[in-house]
């Protein structure tokens, strides 16, 4: 499992709709907020990388001292991001795979309205589930 | 070989262009040397890259030297060899020869001698001096250069040309031209070939230990070298980027432990534009070279190259990764370095990068490429900020430095310089160190707008202090808890930047100022905060040896100064490049600097940008970062509006950014400024913090024109209640989009919970259609706001959920119009006239309560109601119930059992007002009326019927109901009553006896739904007439009670005579000119049925009514005088149009004394009487006919006339006003209808074709 792992998934419109520090490491108070700027900061490179792939796996887009940013852009242009320290690029991918298969659980709640936050604490779980088994 | 390196080194700096010797045989050079140096450079050279492709080169610079210059000649064997690419290319033998003899002996073989050097690319450049008028040398020469061409072509290859030096031809330069470049390319080719294979027979000896990094590095740039002459640079920057792989694997070969370089004064700055910034032959190391100056010097040859290529955005491209990867380089060797070298380093270059680039960049790439430029260029500037913020947080500026998410990202996760010692405190150093302390001392941490209590971001990978301790040498490394005693005494904290209590800095201040500063300054105390400051600042004075950056290094306003516009130039670069986020980032950094400086309005601006940004996209974490600052510059600005909305804002961000207390105070902001006077009040859209939507379930429904109540749940974001001032919604019509908004208020003072409120707003009258919800307006204090939103939020489980993205649901449906309620008379049957009767009016709510109604009512002439009476109120519906359940009985029972007991109402001012339990049932309201007939009931004749007249017994009653929630609703009806007398009566005479009695029959015809019982009768008769017997006028026979079922009839007979003597007797009494039936009768009748009884209204009085109807009696004819005849028709029928004369015959029956009241003697008056829509009378209706008074005259009266309608008619009768009506026999009668037909088809108009 990675030591530090921030996971965002953010909406098309640019709404970041579910947030998950799933690292290992000691959470220090103020890392989510740096790492919710690294990523946003990183949506610029994913405006510019994801027109020009048809894969949905971006690998790592963006490098931030010794932290890296992989991508994933679903057909619906949503972005799950994730912030890592870790090499494993085929986890990751896994990962992202798994959670996109969620996602799309998510989607298909009529209750659901796309881009609104994801507040299911089953999806929660399981996603932190996914990321022990695959960060 | 190694030591050719200074050789080669002079070798590069002095050749840097092609060679072309020229072998002057015959001593030409001085003439031809202008001519032929105007050719240079060349301006289209066709050469062979290295893979031997055809490359077009443009202005090819080259030198003729002659070969006898010394430059050419002294050079030994092996020299020519290793440098060869500064040996000749080409090599121009200049010719000239008048004689063919003396060229065949001397010249050629002296040419044969120059050329049989193999490795040489010769061509023979023939000069002929021959004037042109001089045929003789003139044609020698031709002579002689056909020979030259004989004997020095070859089939391949031509190797003459012939330079005419009177009039030179333009084609021989074109011809000098290809031979110079061909000669170029085929050695240039040839000596590529060459390095090539040395090259590769060096490459693999790369394993063995022979191997020279050096000698391959000589050869290979040697190659590069040579097709950088040859303006090949593409091939050359191939070379280099070989060079460089080689090397790096080189280097990074595990065993030998080399020199890493980068010690000596002036490499902190990087030599990335300066290749000869060192000599090669000073950085050899054994076999190879250092490695930080000979890769930047690779780096150097590179960026020359693209420059010379015209790629800026390849040298950025390579230079920022270039800086990336050496960057790392120098950190694995930073324990050898001087102090942040490499920080330094970067810094440097970064900006030579910067600087170098955008000079030269045009602008006029493609977009991508401009898009990448610049978003390189903010990546170097924004490098090279790290780095300098770093270098200003050692040297204690740190605290200076905002700590917002940006800074805190870069800083905080790059780790510290890793010296293998930390610099310790110089000596005599206190008064720094005193300053330092002063500086953090002074540093005033900004604290957060709204008191925020909120950690701040570090800067520090590490606390700065501790690493600094740690990494010195004398320190051991396990006592922490030392340390971390130490830093609470010293106060820095954890983070090192926490603000010192008063106290601890007076002892500060005491303990470390005076002369005992030196000894406790012993190695084996650890550094206090501001001594690691002032360590590092020396020790960096020490590394650096840019003054510019020494300089901004030098005091905190430098540094900002500088910060400011390495800030600013990645913020730009970045907007440039579309990195909007990278870029707004920056924007803050910036602003909050502006706002440090006081410039709040710059501030002001740039906060808004990020807040925007941030708000836009959503990131609330980060907003929450910087939306205070952005209030806070409002405020200061005193720019209301943006302050109030920024606190709003701040309001609708989710709960757990900020803490209650913060909340509460955002809205006491809010609440304080809406209170105060504010010179311009202002809307504020509260969209985010105030939603609202309608309540859950059916939308309410109006009917048409009924005022309602709305309940509208709204959601208050607010911290704690709210007062609102004022609160009034708008509603749309979705139906009809004409008609605009309408806006609904409620100008109550609201308070407004935390969370749900529902609110109710009263609703005016609306027009039919669907309404939704629009915008919410009110009021807090003096300061307007509004919202747009639906509610979002609420809690996250409640079912009350709703999003903006749902479509809007109708809130209010108003009804189109209908009929609410219906009034009808409860009886379609008549009443008795002028009696007291029942009305009764049936009121039926149609799906609307009558709560709280009003019924006006109005009557009409001829009617009253009687107001000294109760009004009874009964269910409709129990009615027909009991109706049914009695419906073989007369008699109803109105007071059954039933909860809603049926009521006495009064009569207010001709208004009633109907109970409530009446409001949603259908009633039945009886109250009495009285209709007066003044006229007398009249009897006909039994030939002649005479129905009463139906209008005449009709009254009307107006009715106004007003009903609804507030008597808005009007309900007007006129209803119709029909009243009757009992009974109308005809008579007849049933019998003429012969002793003159007559039977008078009075045939008594109920009118009413009721059973009437006669008691008693009796005639007053007219005078003329007599009882017979003299009595009382009873019937003849007596049997009352008679009892007359409803629509039946009864007969009564009276005997009476004529009475002879009574004209005489009664002359001086008022003659009655009527006789009288008078009638006693009762009637049993239901009420809800028709006519009834009005005794039950006045209890105790006598239930017999009285009934009177006048009879005209009319004596016979007893002396006729005039006798009238109709003339029957010519015709057999009669039609409409066609004129007819209508005759009357008139026939004296007596003289005319006996009559008094005819005036004139021998005429007689005349009336025709006819319907005008049925005849046309043409000519005179009235007239005087001639009649003698002599018995037995006659006369004829005609009419013509016509019909105007088919059918049977009544025609015309004659009358004789003169006359009374008992003097005039008709005889025979006329008739009483006639029939006329239509009008014959006319076929005028059907006209044949």
């Amino acid at each position: 499992m990675a030591g530090t792992a921030c996971f965002i998934i953010v909406s098309k419109n640019d709404i970041p709709i579910y947030e998950a520090e799933v690292g290992s490491a000691a959470k220090k108070e103020e890392a989510s907020q740096q790492h919710q700027f690294i990523l946003h900061a990183a949506l610029d490179i994913v405006e510019d990388l994801a027109w020009t792939t048809n894969a949905m796996f971006l690998k790592a887009v963006d490098k931030f001292n010794d932290l890296s940013v992989s991508v994933y852009v679903t057909a619906g242009h949503t972005r799950f991001m994730l912030l890592h320290d870790s090499r494993n690029e085929d986890g990751i991918k896994s990962f992202f795979q798994e959670v996109q298969e969620l996602y799309i659980k998510i989607l298909l709640n009529p209750l659901y309205l796309p881009s609104a936050r994801i507040a299911s604490s089953h999806f929660d779980t399981k996603v932190r589930a996914l990321a022990r088994k695959y960060l | 070989m190694a030591n050719y390196l200074a050789q080669f080194q002079a070798i590069k700096n002095t050749s840097d262009r092609l060679v072309v010797a020229v072998e002057d045989v015959s001593d030409l050079w001085p003439s031809v040397k202008e001519g032929l140096e105007k050719r240079l450079p060349l301006k289209k050279a066709s050469l062979n890259n290295k893979t031997r492709n055809p490359v077009y080169v443009e202005n090819l610079q080259a030198e003729f030297i002659l070969t006898t210059d010394s430059r050419l000649r002294s050079r030994f064997p092996q020299e020519q060899y290793l440098f060869w690419f500064r040996e000749p290319y080409a090599t121009i033998v200049l010719v000239s020869c008048e004689d063919l003899d003396e060229f065949k002996t001397i010249l050629k073989p002296r040419l044969k001698l120059i050329v049989q050097n193999e490795e040489r690319e010769w061509f023979i450049v023939f000069v002929s001096k021959a004037h042109p008028n001089n045929d003789q040398a003139t044609k020698n020469a031709k002579k002689v250069y056909a020979r030259l061409e004989v004997d020095f072509n070859t089939r391949k290859r031509e190797r003459c040309c012939k330079l005419d030096l009177n009039g030179v031809d333009a084609s021989f330069w074109e011809d000098f031209d290809f031979k110079i470049v061909e000669s170029i390319r085929n050695t240039l080719d040839r000596r590529a070939q060459f390095y090539e294979e040395e090259i590769r027979k060096m490459s693999e000896q790369r394993l063995m230990p022979v191997w020279n990094f050096c000698n391959f590095f000589i050869l290979k740039e040697s190659l590069a070298f040579m097709f950088e002459m040859a303006h090949l640079h593409e091939d050359s920057l191939r070379e280099y980027d070989e060079l460089e792989l080689c090397y790096i694997e080189t280097v990074s070969t595990p065993g030998k432990q080399r020199d890493f370089g980068g010690l000596e004064h002036g490499d902190d700055q990087a030599a990335l534009l300066k290749p000869g910034f060192k000599p090669l032959s000073q950085i050899v190391q054994d076999d190879s070279f250092r490695e930080f100056e000979f890769r930047q010097y690779l780096f150097a040859r590179q960026v020359k190259l693209l420059f010379r290529l015209g790629r800026p955005l390849e040298v950025v491209m390579r230079g920022y990764s270039f800086i990336i990867s050496f960057s790392k380089t120098l950190a694995l060797h930073e324990n050898t370095l001087p102090f942040c070298l490499r920080e330094v380093w970067v810094i440097s270059a970064c900006l030579a990068i910067i600087s170098s680039t955008s000079s030269t960049y045009d602008g006029l790439a493609a977009p991508d490429n401009e898009k990448e430029f610049y978003r390189l260029h903010g990546d170097l500037y924004s490098l090279c900020r790290i780095k300098f913020m770093r270098l200003a947080y050692l040297i204690g500026y740190g605290v200076e430095i905002e700590k917002s998410p940006v800074n805190s990202a870069s800083l905080s996760m790059l780790p510290w310089p890793k010296p293998s010692i930390w610099p310790a405190v110089p000596e005599d150093a206190s008064a720094k160190v005193l300053a330092k302390e002063k500086l953090i001392l002074q540093a005033n941490p900004r604290m957060k707008h709204f008191n925020i209590q909120r950690k701040q971001l570090p800067l520090e990978p590490s606390s700065l202090l501790r690493e600094a301790n740690r990494r010195r040498a004398s320190l051991s490394v396990g006592n922490l808890s030392e340390l971390i005693d130490y830093r609470q005494i010293d106060g820095s904290g954890i983070d090192g930047h926490q603000k010192f209590s008063p106290s601890t800095t007076n002892s500060m201040s005491r303990t470390y100022s005076g002369p005992n500063l030196e000894s406790s300054l012993s190695l084996d105390r650890p550094m206090r905060i501001s001594e690691v400051h002032v360590a590092a600042e020396h020790a960096l004075e020490n590394t650096v040896t840019d003054p510019d950056l020494l300089k901004s290094l030098s005091s905190l306003e430098e540094f900002e100064q500088k910060y400011m516009e390495l800030t600013k130039g990645a913020a730009d670069n970045y907007h440039h490049s579309w990195w909007k986020r990278h870029g707004v980032a920056l924007d803050g950094e910036i602003a909050a600097l502006c706002f440090k400086h006081g410039n709040y309005d710059l501030a002001a601006k740039s906060y808004e940008k990020v807040c925007a940004l941030y708000a836009g996209e959503g990131w609330q974490d980060l907003l929450a970062e910087v939306l205070p600052n952005l209030a806070e510059c409002q405020k200061i600005l005193n720019d209301q509006a943006g302050y109030l909305s920024s606190c709003v804002r701040l309001l609708s961000l989710e709960d757990g950014l900020f803490l209650a207390k913060e909340r509460q105070a955002f809205q006491l902001e809010v609440v304080r400024l809406a209170h105060s006077e504010m010179k311009h009040p202002v809307p504020l859209d509260v969209s985010s913090l105030i939603t609202f939507s309608g309540n859950p379930g059916p939308p309410l429904q109006l009917c048409d024109g009924d005022p309602g109540t709305l309940p509208v749940t709204v959601w208050s974001g607010f911290p704690d209640d709210i007062t609102l001032e004022s609160l009034s919604l708008t509603l749309t019509n979705t139906l009809n989009t004409d008609e605009g908004v309408k806006t609904i208020k409620s100008s109550d003072a609201h308070i407004l919970k935390p969370g749900r409120n529902v609110i109710k707003l009263d609703v005016p009258p609306q027009k039919p259609g669907s309404y939704v919800l629009g915008v919410l307006t009110g009021q807090i204090g003096n300061l307007r706001f509004r919202s747009h939103n639906f509610s979002k939020g609420g809690p996250q489980d409640n079912d009350d959920f709703m999003s903006y993205e749902k479509p809007t649901r109708p809130v209010l449906k108003v009804l189109k119009p209908r009929t609410l309620v219906d009034i009808s008379a409860a009886v379609s049957s008549a009443l008795l006239m002028n009696e007291l009767q029942w009305l009764g009016l049936i009121v039926k709510p149609i799906d609307y309560s009558l709560k709280g109604s009003l019924l006006s009512i109005d009557t009409g002439p001829g009617l009253m109601i009687d107001e000294s009476h109760t009004i009874d109120i009964n269910e409709y519906a129990k009615t027909m119930e009991d109706k049914v359940h009695a419906h073989d009985s007369n008699t109803i029972t109105e007071n059954n059992t039933h909860p809603l007991e049926p009521k006495q109402l009064y009569i207010e001012n001709g208004k009633i007002a109907l109970p409530d339990w009446a409001s949603d049932t259908s009633t039945t309201l009886w109250f009495p009326v009285h209709a007066i007939d003044d006229r007398m009931a009249r009897a006909a004749s039994a030939d002649s019927p005479h129905r009463q007249n139906m209008v005449d017994g009709m009254r009307t009653i107006a009715l106004k109901l007003e009903f609804g929630a507030f008597r808005n609703q009007i309900f007007e009806r006129t209803i119709a009553v029909h009243f009757t007398d009992p009974f109308y009566v005809t008579t007849r005479v049933a019998n003429k006896c012969n002793d003159g009695t007559l039977l008078l029959q009075a045939t008594i015809h109920s009118q009413v739904k009721a059973t009437l019982c006669l008691y008693d009768a009796w005639l007053d008769l007219q005078a003329g007439f007599v009882h017979v017997r003299k009595e009382n006028g009873r019937p003849v026979s007596s049997f009352f009670p008679l009892v007359i079922s409803p629509s039946s009839t009864a007969g009564i007979l009276f005997s009476i005579c004529i009475d002879n003597m009574a004209i005489a007797a009664d002359q001086n009494e008022v003659v009655q000119a009527e006789s009288i039936l008078n009638v006693m009768y009762g009637i049993s009748g239901d009420r809800s049925n028709g006519a009834h009884s009005p005794t039950s209204l006045k209890l105790g009085s006598s239930d017999k009514l009285f009934f009177k109807v006048a009879i005209a009696l009319q004596r016979p004819i007893l002396d006729p005088c005039i006798a009238v005849g109709f003339v029957p028709f010519s015709s057999n029928c009669l039609r409409v149009g066609q004129l007819i004369n209508m005759k009357w015959r008139v026939e004296r029956l007596k003289d005319l004394e006996a009559s008094p009241s005819s005036s004139c003697k021998d005429e007689v008056l005349y009336e025709v009487d006819a319907n005008p829509e049925i005849w046309m009378i043409a000519g005179r209706t009235m007239g005087h006919a001639l009649l003698s008074n002599a018995r037995g005259s006659r006369t004829e009266i005609t009419v013509t006339c016509m019909p105007l309608v088919s059918g049977h008619v009544r025609p015309p009768q004659l009358g004789l006003p003169a006359m009374d009506d008992a003097n005039i026999s008709c005889n025979p009668p006329g008739p009483h209808l006639v029939c006329v037909l239509p009008p014959t088809l006319s076929s005028s108009y059907c006209i044949p074709a």
